[in-house]
Order: structure tokens, then sequence, then C-alpha cells
């Protein structure tokens, strides 16, 4: 209701303002100017701030060519369906709306805008000074911190007070914290090394240190305009980003958040073409001081290592449309989704090359992966989320690097969940329609999908608790709650209202590096 | 406000003299997922939201409003576009499976 006041006041001030400037003064450049900053204020942590994208489609006068300006107002108005596009209706006033659609399909995609090493710098925001007047240990009743399932929240418009990290007790399924993101949180990270640090990167590609201990806020930097790019090295003294806008990565002191390196992300990909390349996923791994990242564009994956003047290693070629991946093998293997050539790449971390291209489905998505030993095996899980013929989940011997199986499912997917005590491997169903509502469970023996939970709203990263015990789902968009499930059973046991829940990430994952994986795997890399 | 539709919830309770099925819930909670949860919420809308919850509402209230909405007699152009294709059956669904949420 109190949005709905504030335009209102706003649209008479700008009525009135309408009314006693003479018309040569409203010129088309503060109209543009207005238009711009409703996109940046609405669409921009969705749409990309250089209007070409981020996790919804890009918004300028290419991709909009030939739509009818009526039917893009009504979808402002009234959300799209089955997707995360909220309804706009009573927030933004008609005029508006007509306006935006009309500088939208007027404005091409922006040039990579600047942002620099100093305007990081000048981003740290400090809210605790002192650290040391920080509690010594956790101020709520939890057996064990990594019990912790911290979820990220987008909030109905992805930003605004429904937009934050919430986190969990995952024995008790009830919260016990959280922090305010402003933009949809979208990436939770935690310390390795020392258990009270989590980082929280929000679409607006700010980074918030968390201490878990007392849940609150201790510093914030803004590292970029979009990007979901996030690492945190294994000795818990850096963190890396990077961003899709602009093209850059960073390397920051995980105590202060202070900026130590910017890397231009550019490179030539697989087609032989010289490209600037938005950030995909970025990882540290227990097998050494180093970060990977993906450069999606460039089809790169480089290797940096944490030392004086981190110095690069780039392996190239690595496929078409990079974007995440999973760590195997004591984190000295990196498996790498590419979206174009429905492969999965495997990398050797210690070598710094290819190991072999292994065939995945439509689009593949892996998510956090999964990896579970069966039988002596180790199987890796991955999920693919395109809409084709072959909707599958892909299986692979993580030791031989082949393929086992492309296990059938339902529909696209987007995040496979695994636990070494729990029976079955998650896997969320995308695709638009019912299906979306649904989560389908892979048993590790046979690897079928025994059955499928109807979870509600669109059902999304499913994720372990720390013992395996339980199930966590997001019933997101609409769906406005996170789920839980007994991992046996599969009885619901209980829920947790929020707005617009997506991603889940357990801080057993500190433990057990990939889902799935035994707290062992972890010893052979130390 | 919360007091008031919890009054609601209670009377609804106590003089409940609709024959509500399981039929017509699970049918009004398939529309009311698929559209009007899309702005008012399921159990409750947005913080940021400027659209009044529907969970826990009086049925005779919301079916009231939904065919106000459809026959234009109540105005709002975005309620009347979307209440306009609605069958008495799915007005009454959606009003009953809204009516037996908690909010």
């Amino acid at each position: 209701m109190k949005i709905t006041k504030k335009h209102l006041s706003k649209s008479v001030i700008a009525s009135l303002a309408a009314l006693l400037l003479p018309i040569g003064v409203q010129a088309a450049t503060a109209d543009a100017k207005k238009m711009h900053q409703l996109y940046e204020d609405n669409c921009a942590s969705c749409h990309g701030s250089d209007h070409g994208g981020f996790i919804a489609p890009g918004l300028n006068s290419e991709s909009l060519k030939g739509r009818s300006p009526t039917a893009l107002r009504s979808i402002i108005m009234t959300g799209s369906f089955d997707t995360l596009m909220p309804p706009f209706y009573g927030r933004l006033t008609d005029d508006e709306i007509r306006g935006l659609v009309k500088h939208l399909q007027a404005t091409p995609k922006q040039a990579n805008p600047a942002w620099t090493i100093d305007d990081i710098k000048a981003s740290i925001k400090v809210y605790v000074k002192d650290e040391s007047t920080l509690p010594a240990k956790p101020t709520y009743e939890i057996d064990d911190i990594n019990n912790i399932i911290g979820v990220a929240a987008r909030g109905k418009y992805g930003r605004g007070l429904g937009s934050k990290a919430v986190f969990i007790n995952s024995v008790t399924h009830k919260q016990i914290g959280e922090i305010a993101t402003g933009t949809a949180a979208h990436i939770i990270d935690y310390d390795p090394a020392n258990p009270r640090w989590a980082y929280v990167k929000n679409d607006t590609a700010e980074i918030f240190k968390v201490d878990l201990y007392s849940m609150q806020i201790v510093r914030s930097v803004k590292t970029g305009f979009n990007g979901p790019g996030l690492g945190v090295s294994r000795d818990g003294k850096y963190i890396m980003a990077g961003s899709y806008v602009p093209h850059n990565a960073v390397i920051l002191d995980a105590k202060t958040l202070e900026p130590l390196k910017t890397f231009e992300l550019e490179g030539i990909d697989p087609d032989g073409k010289m490209v600037s390349s938005d950030s995909g996923m970025i990882i540290g791994t227990p097998f050494a001081d180093i970060f990977a990242i993906a450069l999606e564009n460039a089809g790169q994956v480089w290797v940096v290592d944490l030392k004086e003047g981190f110095p690069v290693t780039k392996i190239e070629n690595v496929g078409r449309h990079l974007h995440d991946a999973f760590l195997t093998h004591g984190g000295s293997k990196l498996m790498v989704a590419s979206y174009d050539d429905s492969i999965v790449t495997a990398i050797d971390l210690k070598e710094r090359k290819i190991i072999k291209k292994l065939e995945a489905g439509c689009v593949p998505h892996v998510g956090g992966g999964a990896a579970v030993e069966v039988d002596g095996r180790t199987l890796g899980f991955g999920t693919n989320f395109g809409d084709c013929d072959k909707m599958v989940v892909s299986v692979w011997d993580l030791d031989k690097m082949e393929v086992v199986k492309q296990v059938p499912v339902a529909g696209g997917t987007e995040s496979p969940a695994a636990h070494a005590n729990a029976p079955y491997v998650a896997v969320d169903i995308i695709s638009k329609d019912r299906r979306a509502r649904t989560v389908q469970l892979i048993d590790k023996k046979s690897l079928e999908v025994v059955k499928t939970l109807d979870v509600g709203g669109h059902a999304y990263f499913p994720e372990y608790s720390a013992d395996g015990k339980f199930l966590y789902i997001s019933a997101g968009y609409s769906g406005d709650e996170v789920v839980v499930y007994d991992s046996t059973s599969l009885q619901k046991i209980a829920s947790i209202a929020m707005e617009s829940p997506a991603g889940l990430f357990s801080h057993g994952r500190t433990k057990y590096m990939t889902r799935g994986l035994s707290p062992d795997e972890m010893k052979g890399a130390k | 406000m919360r007091l008031m539709v919890l009054s609601g919830v209670l009377m609804l309770g106590l003089l409940s003299t609709h024959s509500v099925n399981a039929a017509s819930i699970y049918a009004g909670q398939s529309r009311a997922a698929a559209v009007c949860s899309q702005c008012h919420g399921i159990k409750t809308p947005s913080a940021d939201a400027p659209f009044p919850p529907l969970a826990g509402r009086d049925f005779d209230y919301l079916k009231l409003a939904l065919e106000q909405y459809r026959d234009k007699t109540r105005k709002s152009d975005i309620m009347n576009a979307l209440a306009g294709s609605l069958s008495d059956d799915d007005i009454a669904n959606v009003a009953a499976y809204y009516s037996k949420l908690k909010p």
C-alpha cells in the first residue's frame, strides 16, 4: 500500500510539474533520463544494466523489434505467468509503463559500462568496524554450524523488502536469521576455513559479508552491475567475484572486501574470434590455493594462482557458452557445463588441461552439481535445462570420465541434489507448465526416476541438510515457501514461508565439497 | 486488519453453510496458483505489492467481488480484464480455495 501512495504522490508532482513548465522545457532528453532511471530501478537487476539480458531476456531495440507495444504493456502490467516477471500494475503508472515500452524499443544494448577497481573500493560499506566485538559463538541454539541452510530469497519484484538471504536450522526447520539484500539474493557461499563467515551476492553484484554467529552484515561491496559469479578460497583469505555487466572479475581480500586485482574477461573463443566475455562460475577448491573461473562467451577456463600478482593460466577451447561447474577427486578435477555444445568438459586443475569432453543433454546446467559413490564408482550427475526431445539427467563415471547413462526425466532440469546418506538424487523439473511444480527423484543404484514430488510454486534448487536426513526444496515464483521432506520416506514435514525463494545453500557443502560426496573425499585433498 | 481477517476466518468456521467440497477447492487451487497468486500470492502478497491478500477472506465476499469484477459493476481495468472470462464455477472454486486458506 505504501508503494502505491509513493508512486501516486510522485505522479502528482510530475503532473504538477508538467502543468507549470512550458512545453519546450520538457525536453525529450529529460524524459529519456526518467525512463532510464525507471528501468534501472525496476528492471535492470534481472534484464541487465546494459539492456542485454541477465537472468531475464535483453530488452533493447533489437530484441523488441516488431513486438506490439500493447502486448509489451500488458506483460509489464500483469507480469508473465510461469516466469519470475512480476506484475507492475499498481507499482508503475500507466504513463510510466507506456513510456518504458517506448524507451526500450528505442534503446540499443548499451556498451560495456566501466566499473573500475576504484569504483569497487569506493563502494565498500562497513557495518561492524571492529570484528573483535562480535560474539565468539552462535547467539542461537545450534549443534553444528553445518546444519545451516541459506536461502536466496528473491522477493516478488527482485528487489525490496522480500529480497534477503534467510538462514534456517535444518534440524529444527526454523529460521535463525536473515539479512536484507536490497535486490534479489542469488548466491550464498561459505568460508571453508572459518565457520562464522558467509558471503551473499545479489543480482546487482553486491556482496555482503555476513557473520553467521550474530546473523548480521559486517561489510558490503559492489563488484559490478549484474552477475552471479562468487567463490571463496580454501583458506578463506580471498573471495573472487565475476560479472556479466561489466565483463570483469575481481579478487577481494575476504577480511576487508578491499579489491586486490581486477581481470578483464576476454579471449579467443572456440571459433577463433576474439570476444569480450561474461563471467560464468567461479570456484575455490580444497585442492589448491587457486580460483577457477569460466569465461562464458570466450569458452575458456582461467586458473588464478593466489600468490603475488595473481598469475593466470588460460585453458582454451573448453566449449561454447560455458556456465557452471562442480569439483571432483578432492577438488583436482572440474566438470564445466557448456550450453551450446551440450557437453560437460572435464578439466584437470593440476595439469591445467582438458581431460575429456563428455556428452550431456540439451543445454547442460549443472547447478551445484552432484557426485555419489555407488558400488565402488564415483558417479557425477548433470542436469540439463533445455527443452528438447531428449530430456535427461546425465550420469558420468568420474574415474573413467565416461557416460554411464542419460536418465530420462519429465522435463528440463536445473540443479541436482545428493547426499552420501540419502537414497535419491533429486532433480528439479523446470519446464514452463505444471511440471515446474515438481521434483523428480533418481534412485542412486538403479539410476531411474522412482518418484515425483508435487512441491508447488516453481519448485527448484533441491538441497539436502548436512546430515542427509532432510530434503529442502524452494517452491519459488509465487509458491512463496521452502518445503522440507524426509529424505527417505519423502513425507512433507515442514514449510518455511518467504517471498520467491530460489537457491538453497547448505553450510555442509564446506564439508563435502560437492553434494553427494562423503566428507572423506575432502580428507584426500589435504 | 489481521484481527479482522482472523475473526472472519473464525466466523466462517462457525457459520459455514457452504458445501465446499474437496474437488472445488482443488479446481480453485489450480486456477489461483496459475492466475490470482501472480499478484495476490497464495497465503500473502509480496511485502512490496499494492495488492490485497485473499487467503482467509470471507467466501461470500470473494465470490461477490469476482462477480462484480466480471460483470463490470465494480470497476478496475485489470480485474475486469482478468475476471471477464471466469465462469460461475470458476468463481465459486477460487473463492472456496482462498477462503479456506490460512493467511
